[in-house]
């Protein structure tokens, strides 16, 4: 049988980092998956959320809510989006008439590559990638989701590549969300930091799995100049051996 | 012209995590507390467990803080102590003051306590005419430098051994001709022996308070807290409300716990308990025992049913250690008493939402913290709520306000978020086209300061799924 | 006795004007009710039992930079006592007056001035001059290589005031862990009986200068412990 999923494309992925939602879409299908895109989608809510405009979130979280109630699984490309969802919509929804749906739905919503591994309970993917590359453990996946080790599964049993580990790889890489703009001398030190742990392991590509971190570590590795790249799991999973020559090189 | 306390984080922020050096020398001194730290772990069998026995210690000792404090100070009357109930800084200052000045005290020895930086306790007995001595030696550095501890647990782990032997060297002795942390521990050793014997009263914390004895508990690894406790004729406590204890045996399991997160030992050194003055047959130890109980805006928090459980800290500056935010712009940028997550947290409460909300907000709410926090406190929960807080006080700009009410009357409209999503790329493809990254017109400008601009591809993903995708 | 205790109480309020208002305070902010979160999972063993104490112990030592002397007897250990004493530098030994300690210091008949500890004279606590000190313990712990004193093992200084502190102990005296020693120490009422006590796990050391460990600090450098193994 079919896994029926509605794909959540958080925000920024949708403006910034289509190729993200994209790749994403491909492992899914190539799994069996049937995937779904409700139109409707907008935003978790977590920049209000996290800004401390919580008056400002609610709306938008009942909004994700509606849209996505009768979805039989979510699936999301970003660790931190879920964790909102499954985190803190209890806490933000707690006297909204949305509330028991709100539950129901974290219940089924996942980040990638936790899908893939706890529910699918694939980490073949057929994917190639004869490259070097290094992970960095994005910090909602993996402190609130629990997600140490399923990104790795996965990268593990991609054809040719070959994974370098970095220094300090579980501390935060300084995104932050509104973090990086209100505090834009902290977020790039932090950055920098993580970038120097990724240039010194040597490898060609930093991979995460939760793009905001990628999208802010690519600003921090474009300004230094850096050799290495950034890519997002999905992104490598997505390469086949036909595909790899022709896009690796375009990722953001 | 008074700077706001938001304006100086920022500026001192914006200087240290600039700071090579800085940084160098706080990611050495974290790097192997990282590796102590998980060892200590490994040593005991079950760390979820620990964590959980000293949350519902904690939890049951503040749920219970008034029946606990009274069964402490009634043990400590009891064998003829004195327990001072302080409701802000300037009453528990004022007491230790009057207290020094009644029994004609010139010079006071202290071991390490928090609660007395907190209430400045030091520049109060100075103005009287008593001369201080920190005996801890990282507080001891501090204090020589005259700046307040960098950390709750190591104070000066932000100076070499070069800067620290030429401190010396100014302060202390010009013979002093070697950089060897063991040397310099000697120097300060030599020196602070004579203050020891010549103190009439000494000033220590407490690390805990345990109800059923009586007594409190002092974890020290140097044995400052030890001498301070035994040698001069006074013995005053400075310490706050919420470090209850029910039970003794409680410590069989805080004590590891702390010394863990503290540092990585197996258990601190010293772990003494003081119940009072010398009895009639013991040989010695102080004539007289106080302790000061400060409030100070902690029976405030009580109240708050999401935050009640910040009280439950230990004060083991585990948060500190694993904060990325704290690795990069060290103690001192605070500019509060503590420093890291629990500051971050507590600040607002102690000091005011107003002057401290940016505390919260510079956080990259990364969570380390709540991971490592051995008596499981939310913080990086409670920074988000200190947010909301600050918001709902009205606290926040109103710019920012404006900009989140639009947010959300787009995101509740799919169209509307699309057509602006589409508009913004356009427009900072044009700026960009034009040269014009990073100037005045520049919307990305702050974030395009440090790193590269953001990809704007001329289609978003919803554009391309309608395309291309859906049909597949 | 529980006159006094009014007495007292009475007095500590008099001088106490926030007294009732903080604990006030603290009641009102008590009756906000906070959810408990869930129960503690039942069952969890938090520490390795402890197999082999005395083994364990003589490990624990190791890590914690002291020195573990197992000793026969008496005689072995006023030997081992000697030895200790004569690797110091002049200079007195404070011992705890305690008959076992007599016996051992006629025994070991060290080249040393000794201070016996005195309630009564100005003489009988350790001071600046004393090289070493000799006390008994109340226990010794296995699980964290700790010994413990109270007031009644020679007074507070005795165990940290000289830079070397001797500890006479029998093997009768270890308990596995520190529950059994604290939950000894609240059934005996050892609290009540003496103003001070302390669990005290190695020699004094400090990581303030780039968190390299010196031992050594303002405390003994060298904790001996005696442990003779027949009594």
């Amino acid at each position: 049988m079919k896994r029926k999923i509605s794909l959540f494309v958080p925000c920024f992925v949708d403006q910034l980092l289509p190729e993200v939602a994209v790749d994403t879409v491909k492992v899914l299908r190539r799994i069996g998956c049937a995937v779904e895109f409700p139109e409707d989608q907008t935003c978790c809510g977590q920049p209000a959320l996290n800004t401390g405009y919580w008056g400002d979130a609610r709306p938008c979280a009942e909004h994700f809510v509606r849209v996505f109630k009768n979805a039989d699984f979510v699936v999301c490309p970003s660790g931190s989006c879920v964790s909102v969802i499954r985190m803190f919509y209890p806490e933000l929804l707690a006297h909204s008439s949305l509330r028991e749906d709100a539950a129901a739905l974290a219940s089924r919503t996942f980040e990638f590559s936790e899908f893939l591994v706890k529910v699918a309970a694939v980490t073949q993917v057929g994917a190639t990638f004869p490259h070097t590359v290094t992970y960095h453990a994005s910090c909602h996946g993996l402190r609130e989701l629990k997600l140490r080790d399923e990104p790795l599964q996965l990268l593990r049993q991609v054809d040719g590549l070959k994974l370098i580990e970095m220094v300090r790889s579980e501390e935060c890489c300084g995104f932050g969300g509104t973090f990086a703009v209100k505090f834009a001398d902290i977020s790039a030190a932090m950055g920098t930091s993580k970038a120097e742990s990724v240039a010194a392991t040597g490898a060609e590509f930093v991979t995460a799995t939760d793009p905001s971190c990628l999208m802010h570590l690519q600003g921090i590795l474009g300004k230094r100049q850096a050799s290495t790249r950034t890519i997002y799991l999905a992104s490598i999973l997505a390469q086949d051996s036909l595909a790899q020559k022709s896009s690796a090189q375009e990722r953001p | 012209m008074s700077q706001t306390a938001a304006q100086r984080f920022l500026h001192d922020a914006a200087v240290k995590s600039a700071d090579l050096m800085h940084r160098e020398i706080i990611q050495r001194g974290m790097d192997s507390y990282d590796v102590a730290h998980l060892k200590g772990r490994a040593r005991i069998k079950d760390w979820e467990a620990a964590r959980e026995k000293c949350q519902a210690i904690k939890r049951e000792a503040i749920n219970h803080l008034d029946r606990y404090l009274l069964q402490f100070e009634e043990k400590v009357i009891a064998r003829g102590g004195h327990v001072f109930w302080a409701a802000n800084s300037e009453e528990a200052c004022t007491y230790v003051k009057n207290l020094a000045t009644r029994l004609g005290v010139r010079t006071v020895v202290k071991s390490k306590s928090m609660v007395t930086e907190e209430i400045q306790l030091s520049p109060v007995l100075e103005k009287a005419g008593i001369k201080v001595w920190e005996t801890d030696l990282g507080e001891f550095i501090v204090q020589l430098r005259e700046e307040p501890p960098y950390h709750i647990v190591t104070p000066a782990m932000h100076l070499n051994r070069g800067q620290i032997a030429k401190l010396f060297r100014e302060k202390l002795d010009p013979a002093i001709d070697s950089d060897d942390p063991a040397y310099l521990m000697a120097a300060a050793r030599r020196i602070l022996r004579q203050a020891f014997f010549a103190a009439e009263m000494g000033i220590s914390g407490a690390n805990f308070l345990v109800a059923d004895a009586g007594v409190i508990a002092i974890s020290t690894n140097e044995g400052n807290g030890r001498l301070c406790t035994s040698i001069p004729r006074i013995h005053v406590v400075v310490t706050g409300i919420e470090k209850v204890i029910p039970r003794l045996e409680d410590l069989a399991v805080l004590w590891p716990v702390l010394a863990t997160s503290g540092t990585g030992q197996g258990i601190t050194t010293y772990g003494t308990l003081i119940g009072g003055p010398r009895r009639p047959g013991e040989v010695d130890g102080a004539e007289e025992f106080h302790v000061v109980l400060v409030d100070n805006g902690r029976s405030q928090l009580l109240a708050d049913a999401e935050q009640r459980e910040v009280l439950h800290c230990i004060r083991c500056g585990a948060c500190l250690n694993i904060c990325p935010v704290f690795r990069h712009v060290g103690g001192h940028t605070y500019g509060t008493t503590y420093p890291g997550p629990i500051g971050s947290v507590l600040t607002p409460h102690l000091n005011g939402i107003q002057e401290f909300k940016h505390l919260s907000y510079a956080s990259s709410l990364c969570g380390a913290c709540t991971s490592v926090c051995p008596v499981k406190i939310d913080l990086a929960h409670h920074l988000l709520q200190n947010r909301r807080n600050a918001t709902e006080a009205g606290a926040t700009k109103s710019s920012e306000r404006l900009i989140f009410r639009a947010w959300r009357y787009a995101m509740l409209r799919p169209r509307m978020y699309a057509l602006g999503g589409w508009l913004v790329r356009k427009v900072l493809r044009i700026i960009y086209g034009l040269g014009l990254a990073g100037s005045i017109l520049d919307p990305m400008r702050v974030w395009n300061r440090y790193r590269s601009p953001v990809p704007l591809p001329s289609e978003s993903f919803r554009a391309r799924w309608r395309k291309d995708l859906a049909a597949n | 006795m529980p006159q006094t205790n009014k007495v007292q109480t009475k007095e500590a309020q008099t001088e106490n004007p926030s007294r009732d208002r903080i604990l006030e305070r603290i009641r009102a902010g008590l009756r906000t009710v906070v959810p408990e979160p869930a129960a503690m999972r039942s069952g969890q063993v938090i520490f390795e039992p402890i197999v082999n104490p005395l083994e364990r112990f003589q490990q624990e030592c190791v890590g914690n930079l002291m020195e573990c002397a197992l000793t026969a007897d008496s005689a072995a250990s006023a030997r081992q006592l000697s030895k200790v004493l004569q690797s110091l530098p002049e200079g007195e030994t404070f011992v705890q007056d305690d008959p076992a300690l007599r016996r051992l210091i006629e025994q070991a008949a060290p080249a040393r001035a000794i201070r016996w500890s005195s309630p009564s004279s100005s003489e009988g606590a350790p001071g600046e001059a004393s090289q070493a000190t000799v006390t008994l313990a109340e226990a010794l712990i296995a699980q964290t290589g700790s010994i413990l004193v109270t007031a009644a093992c020679g007074g507070r200084g005795a165990s940290v005031i000289a830079p070397c502190h001797i500890v006479y102990a029998t093997v009768v005296q270890l308990v596995p862990d520190l529950a059994t020693a604290l939950s000894r120490v609240s059934q005996e009422r050892k609290l009540d009986s003496n103003s001070f006590a302390c669990v005290i796990s190695g020699s004094s050391r400090t990581a303030d200068i780039e968190k390299i460990l010196v031992q050594g600090a303002h405390g003994p450098r060298r904790l001996v412990v005696i442990l003779q193994t027949a009594t």
